[in-house]
């Protein structure tokens, strides 16, 4: 039995449970409220493809068919940005260091969605990004990675069974979330900083900015020039810094 | 949470009470189902070993006489087909591989889907494809679907090497005489099988590479 528990350290990141749990929680809720779930995976679209069709046909009878989409694109922002609605949610498959996975989960909350990112092991950018929810798959092996192995299937197959034993407890997908309070940006506790993403920018120091609450003007003129597709942090109707 | 202010918000403490025992129960169930999977793909792989290996040296011979594979499955399992065509042709080590995914030209699969029926949609592109060298394996959990069953018949009558990759206890698949080598996922939840048959591409592309890199040894 000793070599399954070293299977099992080696599958999955020991915390995993703990990620995936919270993640189809708060996916649950969001699918409750009407949500869709945005699937997309730069490196390895099948991914993308697998996780929208398990939510879409499900596989267990009596199970409900929940709008999933699987995008594949160059530029995921660029696919996503005009279909994604407040309360969705982004969900993306791919490595630590994928640049265009990090450039949505940093719109994410302009776009007011929910962010989920299912990744292989080892250190990178994910570490240091606001995604909502990061699930990884256990340590980094360069000899057997996990989005070859079946390691990521699982992770997003687990969040698929949960997210419907979620749908068992119908009372508590209604609840508001609970603010945790602990980032810059919070939407559900102040105006402290919320961020919004450039639509459109003139010279006179006035921007249009997509914000998770819908479209607004703001004042940029204490920031330095923005320009479309910036990301700023906004505070009483100004933009008080560019995000880099 | 106790920030010694719960009791200014009541319902919502007793909200989150609720809502962290469904936590707890979510994360435990994670955990049980991943020492499940953990625990599947450690017996098929050791119990495979041998067929896993001859199916491998099949497949290195066909590369080597300049052989191309051809993966496919329905639903899921196309998503697994096209993983699996990926490592062979951008591998993250060893020689890339002449590999393509029959669900991937969505215009060829609905042509057909649509004039020819869904039970046709592999075999007619092998029909158009196919060179006595080459290999077909195909994914499905059931090792019932049709499409695949009558791309396996025409795979065979064209001099094919023919691989399935199947779950449950392989059910036509495994009886066909068209499939070659047949490797099976015993189980019947089809989320572990998917997780394990994907382990099993993945040994199956290592022993492909281990057995051509042979070829580079100096003897």
């Amino acid at each position: 039995m000793a070599s399954i528990v070293e299977d099992v350290r080696d599958i999955a990141d020991p915390d995993v449970g703990d990620a995936l749990a919270l993640a189809a929680f708060v996916l649950a809720k969001r699918f409750a409220a009407g949500a869709t779930l945005w699937c997309f995976a730069p490196e390895w679209p099948a991914h993308a493809r697998h996780v929208a069709v398990e939510f879409v046909h499900p596989v267990l009878v009596g199970k409900r068919a929940l709008p999933a989409v699987s995008i594949h694109a160059v530029d995921p922002s660029c696919a996503l940005r005009s279909l994604v609605r407040p309360g969705d949610v982004v969900l993306a498959v791919s490595g630590p260091g994928s640049a265009a996975t990090t450039d949505v989960m940093r719109r994410a909350p302009a776009w007011g969605a929910t962010s989920i990112w299912i990744t292989a092991g080892g250190g990178g950018s994910h570490r240091h990004t606001s995604a909502d929810h990061i699930v990884p798959a256990g340590g980094h092996d360069a000899d057997s990675p996990a989005e070859h192995d079946g390691r990521l299937v699982l992770l997003y197959h687990v969040l698929w069974e949960l997210t419907h034993v979620c749908f068992e407890h119908p009372g508590l997908l209604t609840e508001p979330d609970v603010c945790s309070g602990d980032g810059e940006v919070c939407v559900t506790c102040s105006d402290e900083g919320r961020v919004g993403e450039v639509i459109t920018a003139d010279s006179r120091g006035w921007a249009r900015v997509r914000t998770s609450g819908g479209d607004e003007v703001i004042d940029t003129t204490i920031v330095d020039e923005v320009a479309v597709g910036d990301l700023v942090l906004i505070h009483a109707g100004m933009a008080i810094a560019v995000l880099p | 949470m106790s920030d010694g202010t719960d009791f200014l918000y009541p319902f919502i403490e007793a909200d989150e009470r609720d809502a962290g025992s469904l936590l707890v129960d979510l994360a435990e169930s994670a955990r049980s189902k991943v020492a499940t999977s953990a625990s599947l793909r450690s017996l098929t792989l050791a119990s495979a070993r041998p067929a896993i290996a001859s199916a491998a040296l099949a497949m290195s011979s066909r590369f080597r006489r300049g052989g191309r594979l051809f993966v496919f499955g329905n639903g899921g399992s196309s998503t697994d087909a096209a993983s699996l065509t990926a490592l062979f042709v951008a591998p993250p080590w060893g020689r890339s591989l002449p590999a393509r995914d029959l669900v991937d030209d969505t215009a060829v699969l609905t042509a057909l889907g649509n004039d020819v029926g869904f039970d046709l949609v592999f075999s007619r592109q092998l029909i158009a494809h196919a060179q006595p060298d080459d290999i077909a394996i195909a994914l499905s959990t059931s090792g019932n679907s049709r499409n695949l069953l009558s791309a396996f018949g025409e795979a065979a009558r064209r001099g094919l090497l023919t691989v399935g990759i199947a779950g449950y206890s392989g059910g036509d698949m495994a009886r066909s005489p068209d499939v070659e080598h047949c490797l099976v996922v015993d189980a019947d939840s089809v989320h572990r099988i998917q997780e394990t048959q994907a382990a099993l591409g993945f040994e199956l592309w290592r022993g492909v590479q281990r057995d051509l890199q042979r070829d580079e040894e100096v003897p």
